[in-house]
């Protein structure tokens, strides 16, 4: 990919967080890149630093979280150490941020109108015309009759204030647009139905998208690469497709193999045993070892570094001196 | 297979709006339907459908409005003493879907244990308290060093295990689960889903398992009811269910359901369950059916049974027609 | 962070718990204390009050209402503060007077707080006709300026001393805080541990009692404080206006008595200023621990201190 592709590039990223009693590595050394109309999906459970990482890109950390090391280029300019005054310029117009329940991010005393005026008039001096079109046109985007832009949050359904949400992210037409389980909260329709309208907004207008969810079967179709985050740590970065196929980590496969289907035959489930670390004491050597079922005396020892493999980069000892035999997604390694 | 829980044209009402306002939420919607011994019985629909409510009125939280509910043969209704009342709350315990906010954060999580069994089995000692609540703690899959920590230190995973750790002190013989993993990593869902199952088949309790994730149901349940906008519509052995779904909506379910293995099932529907006020006769999903015909607008459609324990709510599906509303 | 939302799955990170669980609260307290520096100085100003209060015969040696000594004297070995016109020990009439504040302020403090803990939450709680009524009278409260009816209430009965001051102290500030307790029950009120309790069986009393009250912890040691401050500050200005017992050994008192004999004109500044810089300072170590609660309560208030690690590129 060349640089002039590239529309984000994080390196060597760690976010902590200051306790009183110690310090707390939320994100520990994430280095990664985002192309221009590119779908990355990050995916992992709660407590893996997916949400903080969001947040240090966003810009959004609020103390006790601090940017404890690395750099944040969006667009050729380091976001690190950018005062507010700076950070404004770009917040909105060329990167603009989807919460994960629009009831938090939703001012529920104000109408949705009110608030697109509020976000245009935050970053320009748009006329009142200028005001009615551009939010009437975001709403239609989105699939929304513009006659709700008189509405208040709570007078719309879960759906469609989710919907608002990012045609408020819409209002500017960013280059990158960041994500945090925006359908969470949703019924399984509702999310289908949203997915599929971000990704042809997506081919429509051609911004990059970063989406944090802990659901990988619903980010299975519509990611272009994917990032599984644990413990604060990258342990798979790659192709979509290629990971569902043929995961390489051992957490990437568990977690691929904890989804109960709708088809196929019904065939009990294990899960992922344990639980993921308190990231104030984590385990030596492998963050994961603890849990891994194919853990071996090294890996409590060494602590693996990211690896390219096959196109994927992969956090894992045995895999990156190929003694742990490949695996497809059907016939999984079994105990 | 004996009957333990049977609701009879169960319906529930909300009065909605000011004071003055004649306005009636109808949330629940002659409702009928049995959960026998030792079966989990899927309770599926989106938000509004009803599902919540039915949980609450099941545990006495409301009233039905009308219709009946019947344990073990004897109404509901006929409860009005507080030991009555105490006997049902132990045979009928409920697990709440928030594993943030339904355990008091100020008390260790042995807390609501030894309440239980101080409330629903007197005749323990204290020491025969704290025995038993380590036994049940155990039957969930948390250590005995688990009893004296606070909700804080337990993940989402190990709390949701303390709720059903409480709802088994009582010896219940059903247990409401309403959304019990919802709010929980989907990784870690399968864990508390062997732990519903593993209660079935060694404990002997049923369940009612409330969701709106079919697959997670598929995984668990013996048989599954399909409600919509407050009515059911569709009921069945579970694989009689997802193999031949009869009714639209839950083919429209079915191919929502986000499979990494299949591919992209294309949904053009993006409309979201009504909220249901005062509403005129018909099927309640036919804004957003492709198969609608005349008589959907008129007449509500009644649960037939079109096949043994299979029944469907539906004017196209009982004329025997092939519903083919969804592809999935 | 991602906040937890109905329907959202999220995971608290295992960082101190903004409530302070009952049986760990001592231990959590004491490092709480010890690292938050308002904490400190207000914890170490209130203890050195309190022992004062204690301790008064070892500390001061003369009478305090004797009026034995030579009036009028300057600060020296003997009488550290001087002495007043009647020649009283000032230092002696100060550090006794510590006893009747403090008494009055922990007294009204938990009587207020008492009273307000139990109409604020019941009206939360029970909800309909009884909030109704209960919110009225908190509000009727509220409304009427509290000093012009203290003065009424202590001049109806003047010269009955401390126990009349603090009954209709008690009795008038109690709203302020109710109001507030109220507000967070209400928040409370429909949280599923408490439904889960009443699922379970649990009579609504024993919900309100032990269920919703220990989760009020913070907000209720906060009334206290604050409570126990205005008390320090009413009761030192209705003693100051003469509606205290003027007998009774105080700061209020003695400022009462200083203003009388024009203290600050005639050379005696240390009358008025001594008890006066007194009640300001218990005053101070009141508020401080106030914030400091604040701040050991809610981790967003907390001042960031730099993280000790080397910055990266």
């Amino acid at each position: 990919m060349s640089e002039a592709h590239e529309i984000l590039e994080v390196s060597d990223l760690s976010v902590d967080y200051v306790l009183p009693q110690h310090d707390v590595r939320a994100v520990d050394d994430v280095s990664f890149t985002v192309d221009r109309g590119e779908f990355l999906g990050i995916v992992g459970e709660s407590g893996c630093g997916k949400s903080t990482l969001l947040f240090a890109v966003a810009q959004l950390l609020a103390p006790p979280a601090v940017v404890a090391a690395g750099g944040i280029k969006f667009k050729g300019t380091n976001l690190v150490g950018l005062t507010d005054k700076q950070m404004s310029a770009i917040r909105w117009r060329d990167m603009s941020v989807v919460m994960q329940s629009a009831m938090n991010a939703l001012n529920p005393v104000k109408s949705i109108g009110a608030q697109f005026k509020d976000a245009l008039q935050a970053h320009g001096k748009p006329s009142k015309r200028e005001i009615a079109t551009r939010s009437a046109e975001v709403l239609r985007m989105v699939g929304i009759d513009p006659v709700h832009l008189k509405s208040y949050p709570h007078q719309l359904s879960g759906g469609m204030r989710q919907r608002s949400m990012i045609a408020m992210a819409m209002l500017f037409t960013p280059d990158l647009i960041i994500m945090d389980e925006p359908t969470s909260a949703l019924d399984v329709v509702a999310q289908r139905s949203l997915m599929t309208q971000i990704k042809e907004l997506q081919r429509a207008f051609g911004f990059a998208v970063i989406f944090v969810t802990h659901d990988m079967s619903l980010i299975s179709h519509f990611s272009d690469r994917l990032m599984v985050m644990y413990a604060g740590q990258i342990d798979e970065l790659g192709d979509t497709r290629a990971i569902f196929d043929r995961p390489l980590h051992p957490y990437t496969q568990g977690l691929l193999e904890a989804f109960p289907s709708i088809r196929g035959p019904r065939v009990p489930l294990k899960g992922i045993p344990g639980n993921p670390p308190d990231l104030a004491a984590i385990p030596t050597g492998c963050r994961f070892h603890p849990r891994c079922p194919h853990a071996v005396e090294r890996c409590a020892v060494t602590a693996p570094d990211l690896y390219p493999l096959d196109g994927d980069l992969v956090r894992c000892l045995r895999r990156q001196d190929g003694t742990l035999p490949k695996a497809d997604q059907q016939g999984s390694l079994s105990r | 297979m004996s009957e333990l829980l049977k609701t009879e044209h169960l319906t529930r009402h909300f009065k909605i709006g000011g004071a003055l306002s004649r306005r009636t939420l109808h949330a629940v919607d002659d409702v009928s339907f049995s959960i026998g011994e030792r079966e989990i019985v899927a309770l599926a629909g989106e938000s509004g459908s009803g599902k919540s409510t039915i949980a609450r009125v099941l545990a006495r939280i409301y009233q039905p409005t009308s219709g009946q509910v019947y344990f073990d043969g004897t109404p509901l209704s006929a409860i009005r003493s507080r030991r009555d009342g105490l006997r049902y709350a132990g045979l009928v315990p409920m697990v709440f879907q928030d594993p943030f906010a339904s355990i008091n954060p100020v008390f260790r999580v042995q807390h609501g244990v030894l309440r239980i069994l101080k409330l629903h089995r007197p005749e323990l000692s204290a020491r025969q308290r704290l025995d038993e609540a380590e036994r049940v703690f155990g039957v969930v899959g948390l250590g005995a060093d688990m009893l004296q920590r606070f909700p804080y230190e337990l993940s989402g995973g190990q709390r949701q295990r303390v709720g059903f750790a409480q709802a088994l002190a009582m010896r219940p013989k059903l247990i409401v689960a309403d959304e019990p993993v919802s709010m929980l990593d989907v990784s870690i869902r399968i864990g508390l889903l062997n732990l519903m199952a593993k209660l079935r088949d060694e404990e002997g309790v049923s369940i009612l398992y409330i969701t709106h994730d079919i697959a997670s149901a598929r995984y668990v349940a013996d048989r599954l009811i399909v409600m919509y906008a407050g009515q059911l519509a569709e009921s069945g052995p579970i694989e009689d269910v997802l193999t031949d779904p009869k009714h639209p909506y839950t083919q429209l379910l079915l191919s929502a359901v986000p499979d990494p293995m299949a591919p992209l099932a294309q949904v053009n529907d993006r409309g979201e369950p009504p909220k249901v006020v005062d509403p005129a006769p018909g099927c309640r999903f036919r804004w957003r059916c492709p198969l609608a015909i005349d008589t959907c607008s008129a007449v509500t459609p009644a649960l037939t049974e079109l096949e043994p324990g299979h029944e469907v709510a539906c004017h196209v599906a009982q004329t025997g027609a092939e519903v083919r509303a969804f592809a999935s | 962070m991602a906040m937890p939302v109905s329907g959202v799955p999220t995971e608290t990170p295992r960082s101190p718990a903004a409530q302070v669980p009952a049986g760990h609260a001592l231990a959590r307290i004491g490092r709480a204390i010890r690292s938050n520096h308002k904490a400190t100085t207000g914890t170490v100003l209130l203890v050195i009050f309190i022992l004062i209060a204690l301790f008064p015969g070892v500390i001061a040696h003369a009478s305090p209402t004797q009026d034995a000594y030579a009036p009028r004297l300057g600060p020296s070995s003997a009488h550290l503060l001087g002495t007043n016109a009647y020649g009283q020990d000032l230092f002696a009439q100060v550090i006794w007077g510590t006893r009747n504040v403090l008494i009055i302020a922990f007294v009204v403090g938990l009587a207020a707080t008492g009273l307000a803990v139990l109409i604020g939450v019941a009206a939360a709680y029970l909800g309909g006709g009884w909030d109704g009524t209960l919110s009225v009278l908190t509000d009727v409260l509220l409304v009427i300026p509290l000093f012009p009816l203290l003065i009424i209430i202590a001049a109806y009965a003047h010269g009955e001393g401390t126990l009349v001051l603090i009954t209709a102290i008690t009795l008038t500030s109690w709203s302020y805080t109710a109001r507030q307790l109220r507000s967070q029950a209400l928040t409370l009120r429909n949280r599923e541990f408490l439904e889960a309790a009443r699922v379970r069986g649990e009579r609504k009393l024993y919900v309100i009692v032990m269920e919703v009250i220990p989760t009020m912890t913070s907000l209720i040691v906060a009334s206290f404080l604050t409570n126990a401050l205005y008390a320090v500050l009413l009761s030192s200005s209705l003693q100051f206006i003469g509606l205290g017992d003027p007998n009774t050994v105080s700061w209020g008192t003695t400022l009462y008595w200083a203003q009388n004999n024009a203290a600050l004109q005639t050379g005696e500044p240390l009358w008025a200023i001594v008890p006066g810089f007194c009640i300001a300072l218990l005053g101070a170590a009141f508020a401080l621990l106030n914030y400091a609660f604040d701040e050991i309560g809610n981790p967003a208030l907390r001042p960031v201190r730099r993280s000790k690690r080397v910055r990266g590129t």
